[in-house]
């Protein structure tokens, strides 16, 4: 069996006005935190969509476990938990949960086994109140989302695909999502999940694929993908008063080839040959009170600037998904 | 899994879903009732209203001088079937105005129905007047008038000198007009009018389920879409597995829902007679007799509708794939729903004419034809040929309604915001 959750290669999907996506070559390791970056509208959703075979690639291949996607029941191997949310409205949550469960080929019994367990797990169910029995109309906002993630697990899936699935949701939810895609991932299942968030990517992905306009920036681990460029970034913290003196350093294009200004914490990407050392002098005799100055490695916010330029990103946020 | 089983569990999901559902049973139940409302009230209110109850309750102003009077008065007793006798005042024919006021009085201040007036010219044939409260009940005045009229006749023949016996057993006709219709199999039982009301029942009901369950298909595929609960199944199945699940599936709440009508209509028919007896109707109250069905033609039936559904399901179901918000639907859905209309604006000229051309070309219309086949074969017989034509142009047009609802569901259901033009939908279909 290969080891590759997910291969996908030279896929490409045209539509009417534009291409969506090119030549996108990508592998997922098998029981990887798998990062699939991009802003809105670079390709992540239609990629997503080719993966679960709810669209055909114009060219290339897919294949899950070795197996082509098209195969039956190859996907029955995978969640998916799409962008937007929703679930049958006027439906009980136990009869919306194990229509999804036997769609994947689960048995009844086993579907409501499972069910149970997971409504517990998740509070849905306590020895008051059973919302299983309820419509899920009846349930907040938040118990609907917890619902659909029932959804998506259900099956226990060996494959995880989530579509942007922090968008919308409040700092603990987010929390309680993290933390169970590490479980996941601890469990050996595999976890894809989209984002244009780099930061929460960085932090939670074991390899990324950045997508941009439809065409791979870059992809692998991210330990190699920050490796190979290198530690030319100096993460420094400055104290609010000293600012006015450090700026016109900053913007010395001798020494420093892009900046990227948070207010009170600036990465600082080094111009070619620049020292780091001459940098460091050149604010302290600035008045700059320095009170962070390291040598890291790139974020990969970072390395998206580098790699597509920041005017590309600008156009590719005010697209669509 | 195999495809077919997921076929299974969304059909299943579609079925169970919509039959426990409140509105499908309080419309199945309600149902019958509507039937039963038309089917027994109608001639329990021509029971009921046959005569005023009280009819009997009148005054008979004799003016003739000839003693008619008292036997009007019989003769009225007898036909409202009452325990009362109407008053009969002997008048003199120039104090009949008088008279008449007095009783007017007495109409309006409750004591009597009404009264009736005799005089020169209803001896001589010609006229009789009534004045009441229930003047315009048609069926009151006819009972007054052959009251008087039998009454006259028998004193006319009486004058002649025939016997009282004689003239009671001579004038004795009762003629209660019985319908037949004439098929080609021969006369059947039922009236025409039977068969009428039956045909408009099957039309009426045809297009009624057709069009609720279009709806009914339309807000199922746009809840789908809104909540990209078909993005989710659809990365299980197929998204024509998906299509045919819920249009199967949708089909078959139809069908429960229609056949559990007929077998309670059935019972209900079946059982009028007590039932009308239980709500106090005379005995032989309601005794239309819908038409004979041949076992043949009710399998036709069931198809036509079986056929005639998935063909608007798959229609209605690819209509609301391709719009994202509740403004678009109306407008988008109209192509489909003129089909569905087309039959509603002809069915008044099928009905009177169900053999002619029009007829028999929308019978072989996909559209119309699950519609107004059995409405014309409740009403003649259409030779077997023309059925199995019809049956066959309405599958061929089934099979067509899901290849092409299949290949724009596939597109139109990823597809959210602006809907698409005819063009677009076009092209969609023509994407491999």
């Amino acid at each position: 069996m290969s080891d590759l959750a997910i291969d996908v290669r030279g896929v490409v999907k045209r539509y009417e006005q534009h291409v969506a996506v090119r030549d996108l070559t990508l592998q997922v390791p098998r029981g990887t935190v798998y990062g699939l970056l991009g802003p809105n509208g670079a390709g992540k959703t239609t990629t997503i969509r080719m993966i679960l075979d709810i669209i055909a690639p114009d060219q290339g291949s897919i294949a899950m476990f070795g197996r082509p996607n098209r195969e039956p029941g190859v996907l029955d191997r995978v969640g998916y938990l799409p962008e937007e949310r929703g679930l049958y409205k006027k439906m009980e949550v136990r009869r919306v949960l194990r229509f999804l469960a036997e769609l994947k080929g689960v048995d009844g019994r086993t579907a409501d086994r499972r069910i149970d367990e997971w409504l517990e797990r998740l509070s849905l169910r306590t020895p008051e109140q059973d919302w299983g029995k309820s419509k899920v109309d009846e349930l907040s906002r938040g118990m609907q989302q917890k619902v659909q993630f029932i959804g998506t697990l259900v099956h226990d899936p060996d494959v995880v695909i989530l579509d942007e699935p922090f968008s919308g949701l409040d700092p603990i939810n987010a929390q309680a999502l993290k933390d169970s895609i590490v479980e996941l991932k601890q469990r050996g299942k595999t976890v894809i999940f989209s984002t244009h968030l780099m930061d929460n990517a960085e932090r939670m992905c074991d390899a990324v694929c950045i997508i941009a306009r439809g065409t791979k920036v870059l992809d692998g681990y991210v330990s190699d993908v920050k490796a190979e460029h290198g530690v030319r970034n100096i993460a420094l913290a400055l104290d609010g008063e000293a600012r006015n003196g450090a700026s016109e350093v900053l913007r010395d294009p001798a020494l420093v080839a892009r900046i990227d200004d948070q207010n009170r914490f600036f990465e600082v990407e080094l111009a070619h040959g620049a020292d780091p050392q001459a940098l460091l002098q050149r604010l302290v005799h600035a008045g700059a009170a320095v009170r962070r100055f390291e040598l890291v490695q790139p974020s990969l916010h970072q390395i998206f600037l580098q790699k597509v330029g920041a005017t590309n990103v600008e156009e590719g946020m005010s697209g669509h998904g | 899994m195999a495809e077919a089983n997921k076929f299974v569990v969304v059909f299943k999901r579609e079925y169970l879903e919509r039959v426990r559902s409140k509105w499908f049973r309080v419309v199945t139940l309600l149902g019958p009732l509507f039937f039963a409302a038309i089917s027994i009230l109608p001639p329990l209110l021509a029971a009921r209203s046959g005569t005023s109850r009280d009819l009997a309750n009148i005054i008979v102003l004799d003016a003739t001088g000839a003693g008619i009077g008292d036997r009007v008065a019989d003769a009225v007793a007898q036909s409202a079937k009452g325990t009362t006798r109407p008053v009969v005042r002997t008048v003199a024919p120039d104090s009949l105005a008088v008279a008449e006021s007095l009783a007017t009085a007495q109409v309006v201040a409750n004591e009597y129905l009404g009264y009736l007036a005799l005089d020169g010219k209803t001896l001589a044939g010609t006229e009789v007047r009534y004045a009441g409260r229930n003047a315009t009940s048609i069926i009151d005045i006819e009972v007054l008038e052959r009251a008087v009229q039998r009454t006259v006749l028998t004193m006319r023949l009486e004058r002649e000198g025939i016997s009282a016996e004689r003239v009671a057993t001579l004038t004795n006709v009762r003629i209660d007009a019985k319908t037949e219709k004439i098929t080609d199999k021969g006369r059947e039982r039922a009236g025409g009018m039977a068969s009428l009301l039956f045909a408009y029942v099957i039309f009426f009901l045809l297009y009624m389920v057709l069009a609720v369950y279009g709806q009914t298909m339309l807000r199922g595929v746009m809840e789908e879409k809104s909540t990209r609960v078909a993005e989710v199944v659809v990365s299980s199945a197929r998204s024509t597995t998906l299509l045919f699940g819920k249009v199967l599936g949708i089909s078959a709440v139809a069908l429960t829902q229609v056949l559990v009508w007929v077998a309670m209509g059935a019972l209900i028919y079946s059982n009028r007679a007590q039932i009308l007896a239980r709500f106090g109707a005379p005995p032989g109250a309601g005794g239309f007799q819908l038409p004979a069905i041949d076992p043949m033609v009710g399998v036709a039936l069931v198809l036509f509708f079986v056929l005639g559904l998935v063909l608007y399901m798959a229609l209605y179901a690819a209509v609301g794939s391709m719009v994202s918000s509740q403004e678009d639907v109306n407008q988008a859905s109209m192509p489909v729903t003129i089909l569905l209309i087309s039959s509603v604006v002809f069915v008044q000229i099928i009905l009177i004419k169900p053999a002619d051309t029009l007829a028999r070309v929308m019978s072989l219309i996909p559209f119309s034809a699950p519609i107004i086949m059995p409405t014309r074969m409740a009403l003649v017989t259409v030779p077997a040929w023309e059925i199995a034509a019809s049956l066959l142009s309405v599958a061929l047009g089934c099979t067509l309604a899901l290849w092409l609802s299949a290949r724009i569901y596939r597109v139109g259901m990823l597809m959210y915001g602006k809907r698409p033009s005819f063009g677009e939908v076009a092209k969609w279909v023509r994407y491999t």
